[in-house]
């Protein structure tokens, strides 16, 4: 059948686990249990002694990847820009951050590798030196065959000069290793509830964080050829199985009709506290795929009839 | 590994000559959910027992090293990761009596990928802590 999705699990699921309850072996074997297929990770994170890992760790991390049958699918990098203090970066530095990540995410097999450029305003527009920093790795990314995708991302919607930005550089140069990653969360419209966020109550971003950006499922249509991963951001799955926040019975249904095949990785960010995001991923997988199959169904009775 | 909150309870002890102390270490964990480089942090600020001092007259001692705010803002190649302990030195003259104090903490973290005016935001942090030795 067309357009299966391929599911995955992010690490960063784990955020309030990894670290004081949850250590590496216990997050893959989280995400394997899922019946995912694919894991992703936060370099700066979950790699020991980033960006240099030691011979002994690449062994552990390739042992786990066979013990669980998982493939590596998109590495999350940062480019610093405002690593000083009043200083920005040089598109040559900004270059070599992201020429440090791709070299680390090849190592480790990832095929994607997703950049949080900084920001220079509060429109959250990407620093301008990340075009010509991406320009200059770009043949590096080909080599490795990596796909480097900024992410779409909750308060910056699908229709915003940043994400027409990074359009325009994918027809202007032609790439096939330059996407757009999505995260679900722009899709949220009904309120988190009782959710800490870093951002200050009162200021600006907060309500669009806590209420949600309520972007319309539908225009993810208009960019759907340009997006190359989806991380599958949810913040509660309650008792019934129902997602209290992203409306995925619309979501779902609109990824079948772009055709989308790629990954929906798991990004849960919920309640900051441990020991709850174990099962909040389970739960989402059957959400999902209980969707993808109820879609597949409606259209396999139609393609019958 | 960590102990979950920010916080720590080991490592909250007083420092300097015993019969003189300089003050007191506060051990946190990585106050962000991503290895960071130490320049990213902009100090931090600390409040014990409700007597508060500056994140910029407190330092940081990460991997034996001691920064202070101006050599933690050019620390733009050391790297705080994921599962290291880092210990604020809070000076403060005769340390602290053996016994339970009331300690907050606000990390300064700058995320690039935050706009301007959220930079850098605290990451909060506030519990009862122990100090074991005079």
């Amino acid at each position: 059948m067309a357009g299966q999705f391929k599911y995955g699990v992010s690490l960063y699921s784990y955020t309030e686990d990894f670290g004081s309850i949850m250590t590496l072996e216990d997050g893959f074997d989280h995400a394997a249990d899922t019946g995912a297929t694919g894991i992703e990770i936060l370099g700066e994170t979950h790699v020991e002694c980033y960006p240099e890992p030691t011979s002994q760790w690449l062994d552990r991390w390739f042992g786990l990847l066979d013990q669980h049958k998982l493939e590596p699918t998109n590495m999350c990098s940062w480019v610093d820009t405002k690593l000083r203090l009043g200083q920005q970066l040089t598109v040559e530095e900004g270059a070599a951050e992201l020429e440090r990540d791709l070299r680390l995410a090849h190592r480790l097999g990832f095929k994607f590798l997703r950049p949080k450029f900084g920001v220079i305003d509060a429109q959250l527009t990407p620093d301008p030196i990340w075009s010509g920093a991406v320009e200059r790795v770009l043949d590096l990314a080909n080599t490795f065959d990596i796909v480097i995708c900024p992410e779409i991302h909750s308060p910056t919607p699908i229709r915003h000069p940043a994400v027409e930005g990074y359009i325009d550089f994918i027809e202007r140069t032609g790439t096939p290793n330059f996407r757009l990653l999505i995260d679900t969360g722009i899709f949220q419209n009904r309120p988190l509830k009782g959710w800490q966020h870093e951002v200050p109550e009162g200021d600006s971003d907060h309500a669009k964080l806590i209420n949600g950006i309520a972007v319309d499922p539908e225009e993810f249509l208009d960019i759907a050829k340009y997006v190359a991963f989806i991380q599958a951001k949810f913040h509660y799955i309650n008792d019934d199985l129902q997602c209290e926040n992203i409306p995925w019975d619309k979501v779902i249904p609109v990824l079948k009709r772009a055709g989308f095949d790629g990954y929906l990785s798991s990004e849960y960010e919920g309640a900051r506290e441990p020991w709850v995001a174990i099962d909040q991923v389970r739960r989402q997988h059957v959400m999902m795929r209980r969707l993808e199959a109820e879609y597949d169904a409606a259209h396999a009775a139609t393609a019958g009839a | 590994m960590y102990e979950y909150q920010l916080i720590q309870a080991t490592g909250f002890r007083n420092y300097g000559p015993v019969e003189a102390r300089e003050g007191v270490e506060v051990r946190l964990r990585l106050p962000n959910y991503r290895g960071m480089r130490l320049s990213l942090l902009d100090g931090v600020d600390v409040t014990i027992d409700g007597e508060f001092f500056s994140y910029e007259i407190n330092k940081l001692r990460l991997h034996g090293e001691v920064y202070d705010l101006e050599a933690m803002r050019d620390a733009t190649t050391v790297r705080w990761a994921v599962g290291d302990f880092g210990s604020v030195l809070v000076p403060k003259a005769g340390g602290l009596a053996p016994g339970i104090h009331h300690v907050k903490v606000a990390a300064r973290t700058r995320s690039p990928y935050f706009p301007p005016h959220l930079q850098p935001l605290p990451v909060n942090g506030e519990r009862l802590a122990t100090i074991v030795l005079p």
